[in-house]
């Protein structure tokens, strides 16, 4: 909606001064106005429970322990497949200190994955579960299993799960193969990643507060503070409005931590057995094995482009590997244009734990494949990578971000022929385009309260992963009402509060801040009509301002203003309004890398993101995501990956200590891009846009640097040094 | 209950000592009689010496901890590593440093020994006794932050928060050892810490600036 000028008392430390123009709605309802205009929004803010985080007095979920509560642990199926042939739990029982133990799978059941829970206890102190653990006896039958989804795919592999494959068809596989043959380049190849875990640092934990009475507390790490109270409800034998969820703090999740989940379960049950409070908090080797994962992906390839640029046909078969879960990988190819595509697309199970929803499901993997096999094809037919991108998407926005990003490198620095320059240390560029959709929707239910003393208060149920929601909220009332970010105090992470939706799709921003803004306005539109007397104005020509309201000529304080507010100060409801926000975001990764063409090692130089997001809420705040975005995308293209065992069925490496994530010594120089280019006045999520790209940027820098294509992540020294024999292999 | 410190003989016990806690680490499942037969007592916070390293000691112990400048009397197992006598015995506990790995390897229980770091899921809360414990909590508080912390805030040096206080224990020994410390030697004393977030590089420029802020 439009904006109209307005002008106003200046004031100077309380004083009014001559006048200034601001801009105010011009209509019924409330509008962001233009992107530059704002007072504390799109600028650096600083975090307004940043003190709370770094005194270690924030609490989450993990911190919370009630009276007299108990803690939960699981004894863990040590087996990929199995069943389960005798469990005696009495041993258990008798231990003193332990309060109950639970049989999640019995005799005759099955586990169909190492790590999934068969017993559950609860005991006085963490020890004693754990004594308990190893107290109980059970015995199991092997039966045939499969953990690498190469070997799941052969002919004579064991089924996982019952469902048939369902293979999905795209595109017109004839036309494609025929226009494959007068490509004057062609690809062929397969691309593969390995299952990727979350590694939130608080692993999924839930702190059921329950007494056997007729209420009970909920205490989640979760991103969804409603998805909680439903579920332990039922757990607990209790109507759900006798549940309220508490999500304070919580300590990361990136697409993991929806519903109760497996630790909510049984802290629940385990709670309701004993008639006690009970935590369960999954244990670091657990949170690998049985809280979800990120699938791994096989993609097979085979694509032709045109002498001048043009992507003519890519004929693609993508298989998603999600355990015994389920899982799509995003189509291809991926974010581009081509004239004729086919794709096939399944799922292939494996006995490992059911994948989840991880930072941006299934486009991390198809984007490193699309982008490495763009890379090949602009090497092969002689151009220029970046140029060769921006002549197969037409969006303005990837021309824009890929030439910000390419300056920020130094791509005409990079290598013209990959591998050239002396010395072990070779240094390559590469880079990667993404997108998101970032939209929001209508489950905020927002309320803004102004207190009689001038005080304000912002309440609703969201949940802030640390992302910085508690500071946006803040910073809109605050801006919306003419205060500052102090003047505003925000209420959430409770079940008891409005409505909000589940953080998942980078969703939050554009559902939770239009329904925060419009709050505040219906809060400011309601003052303006008390105050409005008082300053013999019109309501509409009321304006708020530097901490007071004016109009008329005239100028109250703020305070003194919400004086003339009844006792019970004032409340106004806000929800989504669809203008607020909008979908569709775009970004562009660059990284230039030195590997050493001795050792294999691949060190990341520097890396650079440039993001769109409409309006950005906070500066500083993005900055952060969208450096935790290319480190994301940097550790999935040279470190993680789940190590399985075929023989035994079991994970290698379920500990931070080998399945290696990102760490202090190889964070790159780093340069996060907010692309103030996007002029649409409107909230749209990014997170999930950042972490995208940068996977090929790093692949595609890696070849650049040394010559070798690695077509199987993670990029480890030994796969560089088998690429460099066989070239040289094939030099001699 | 799971501490109570002024009356231990009340406490449950795992009936396990430490030789036998070592003996059954990897042992998938143990029959309960191996445990039922070791016995159990409580036995008070030995004086430290030669005596007292000599002396096996096992069920629940009662102990004094100096965290953060207050003796807090606590109830712990022989076992008991630091981090768990602060977050799951103190009364009220002390939950800054976190629980992340429980197998240092990711520094979210960074606590001060002495002013020395350490992993506090990796010290029994028995070799802690004596030696003066110094969690994020006892190095600022909101009102009163060390330069270390402000520094976090104003640079926005975390997201989630899981691993801040690790970071910002790490990095407030490392200034008091190396007040002028280069990008690298922060680096260098943070390997040891992980972030999940990305907030790194926000975390190295939050530690040069509180080293300016204490250099002024």
């Amino acid at each position: 909606m439009a904006k109209k000028t307005v002008k106003v008392p200046k004031i100077v430390d309380g004083v009014p001064v001559g006048e200034v123009e601001i801009q105010v709605d011009d209509n019924g309802g409330p509008s962001w106005g233009a992107n530059d205009k704002h007072r504390l929004l799109n600028k650096p803010m600083i975090r307004v429970d940043g003190a709370a985080k770094a005194t270690g007095t924030a609490i989450y979920t993990q911190d919370v322990r009630p009276k007299g509560m108990l803690f939960g642990r699981f004894l863990a199926s040590p087996r990929a497949h199995a069943k389960v042939t005798k469990l005696d739990l009495e041993p258990a029982k008798k231990l003193a200190g332990v309060k109950a133990v639970l049989a999640v799978v019995n005799v005759g059941g099955e586990v169909r994955f190492e790590g999934e829970p068969v017993v559950a206890v609860a005991a006085t102190t963490p020890e004693v579960a754990e004594d308990a653990t190893r107290a109980i006896v059970v015995e199991f039958q092997d039966l045939p299993h499969v953990v690498k989804g190469a070997e799941a795919l052969q002919p004579n592999a064991p089924q996982v799960v019952a469902r048939p494959p369902r293979i999905q068809k795209q595109g017109d596989a004839e036309q494609t193969a025929k226009a494959l043959e007068s490509c004057d380049a062609v690809i062929e190849a397969q691309y593969t990643s390995p299952m990727l875990h979350h590694c939130c640092l608080e692993t999924h934990s839930i702190t059921a507060d329950f007494n056997g009475k007729d209420t009970a507390t909920v205490y989640a790490s979760t991103q969804g503070t409603f998805t909680i109270p439903g579920d332990s409800a039922r757990e607990l034998g209790l109507p759900q409005n006798k549940v309220t969820s508490i999500v304070q703090n919580m300590g990361g999740g990136f697409g993991s931590k929806f519903g109760i989940g497996i630790a909510g379960q049984w802290a629940c049950r385990l709670a309701k057995e004993v008639g006690a409070p009970v935590k369960m908090a999954l244990t670091r080797r657990e949170e690998f094995l049985a809280a979800g994962n990120g699938p791994g992906s096989i993609q097979k390839f085979k694509a032709g482009a045109s002498k001048d640029g043009k992507l003519v046909a890519v004929m693609a078969t993508q298989y998603a590997l999600p355990g015994i879960g389920n899982s799509n990988l995003a189509g291809q190819p991926y974010q581009y244009k081509a004239e004729h595509t086919y794709r096939e697309a399944q799922a292939v199970h494996t006995n490992e734990d059911a994948s989840v929803a991880m930072r941006a499901p299934g486009h991390p993997q198809a984007s490193f494949a699309m982008e490495s096999l763009m890379d090949e094809l602009a090497y092969k037919i002689g151009m220029d990578p970046v140029e060769f991108r921006k002549k197969n998407v037409q969006d303005a926005a990837w021309h824009r971000q890929l030439d910000r990003g390419a300056k920020e490198i130094g791509w005409e620095n990079r290598n013209k022929t990959p591998g050239e320059g002396k010395g072990n240390l070779r240094r390559g560029m590469g880079c990667g385009i993404g997108a998101w959709g970032g939209g929001g929707n209508a489950q905020c239910q927002v309320d803004v309260t102004i207190g009689k003393d001038g005080s304000v208060i912002a309440a609703v149920g969201s949940q802030d992963l640390g992302t910085g929601t508690r500071t946006y909220i803040r910073a809109i009332v605050a801006e919306e009402l003419g205060l500052e970010m102090n003047d505003v105090v925000e209420h959430i992470g409770s079940s008891k509060l409005g409505n909000a939706n589940a953080s998942g799709g980078s969703t939050t921003a554009a559902s939770l801040s239009p329904a925060v803004k419009d709050a505040a306005y219906n809060a400011r539109v309601e003052m303006a009509k008390r105050v409005a007397p008082l300053l013999g104005a019109q309501a509409d020509g009321v304006v708020f301002d530097q901490g007071r309201v004016m109009g008329n000529g005239k100028s109250l304080p703020w305070k003194q203003a919400c004086a003339a507010l009844p006792e019970a100060g004032l409340t106004a409801h806000g929800k989504w309004q669809p203008n607020l926000s909008s979908s569709g975001v775009h970004g562009a990764s660059f990284a230039e890398v030195e590997v050493d063409i001795e050792t294999g090692h691949v060190r990341v130089v520097k890396m650079c993101h440039v993001q769109d997001c409409g309006l950005p809420l906070n500066r500083t705040a993005l900055h952060s995501q969208i450096n935790g975005g290319m480190i994301q995308s940097m550790g999935m293209a040279l470190y993680e990956g789940r190590v399985m065992d075929s023989d035994l069925g079991v994970m290698v490496n379920p500990g931070l200590g080998d399945y290696k994530i990102p760490g202090t010594l190889e964070i790159p120089e780093m340069i996060p891009i907010i692309d103030d280019g996007d002029d649409r006045q409107a909230v749209i999520g990014m997170a999930e846009g950042a972490n995208v790209p940068g996977v090929g940027a790093v692949c595609n820098a890696v070849y650049n640097a040394c010559g070798v294509r690695v077509r199987d992540l993670p990029i480890t020294p030994d796969k560089i040094l088998s690429g460099i024999i066989a070239m040289q292999k094939r030099m001699t | 209950m799971p501490d109570k410190p002024q009356d231990p003989a009340a406490l449950p016990s795992s009936r396990w000592s430490r030789r036998t806690f070592l003996k059954g680490v990897g042992v998938a499942a143990v029959s309960a009689e191996t445990m039922l037969a070791e016995s159990t007592k409580a036995v008070e916070p030995s004086p430290p010496g030669a005596d007292a390293l000599n002396t096996p000691i096992e069920g629940p112990v009662k102990v004094t901890l100096n965290v953060n400048d207050q003796a807090r009397a606590v109830t712990v197992e022989p076992r008991t590593t630091l981090l768990s006598a602060l977050r799951d015995r103190l009364d009220p506990p002390i939950t800054g440093a976190k629980l992340v790995c429980n197998e240092a390897t990711c520094g979210g229980c960074t606590v001060l020994l002495d002013g020395k770091p350490v992993f506090g899921c990796s010290v029994l809360a028995c070799d802690a006794v004596g030696k003066k414990v110094t969690t994020v909590e006892g190095l600022g508080t909101p009102d009163k932050m060390n330069a270390v912390q402000k520094a976090f805030v104003e640079k926005d040096a975390m997201m989630c928060g899981f691993c801040t206080p690790g970071f910002v224990t790490t990095i407030s020994a490392l200034l008091a050892k190396n007040p002028n410390p280069t990008e690298e030697q922060v680096r260098e004393a943070c390997r040891g810490n992980f972030c999940r977030c990305g907030t790194y590089p926000h975390v190295f420029a939050a530690a040069q600036a509180a080293a300016q802020a204490n250099r002024k």
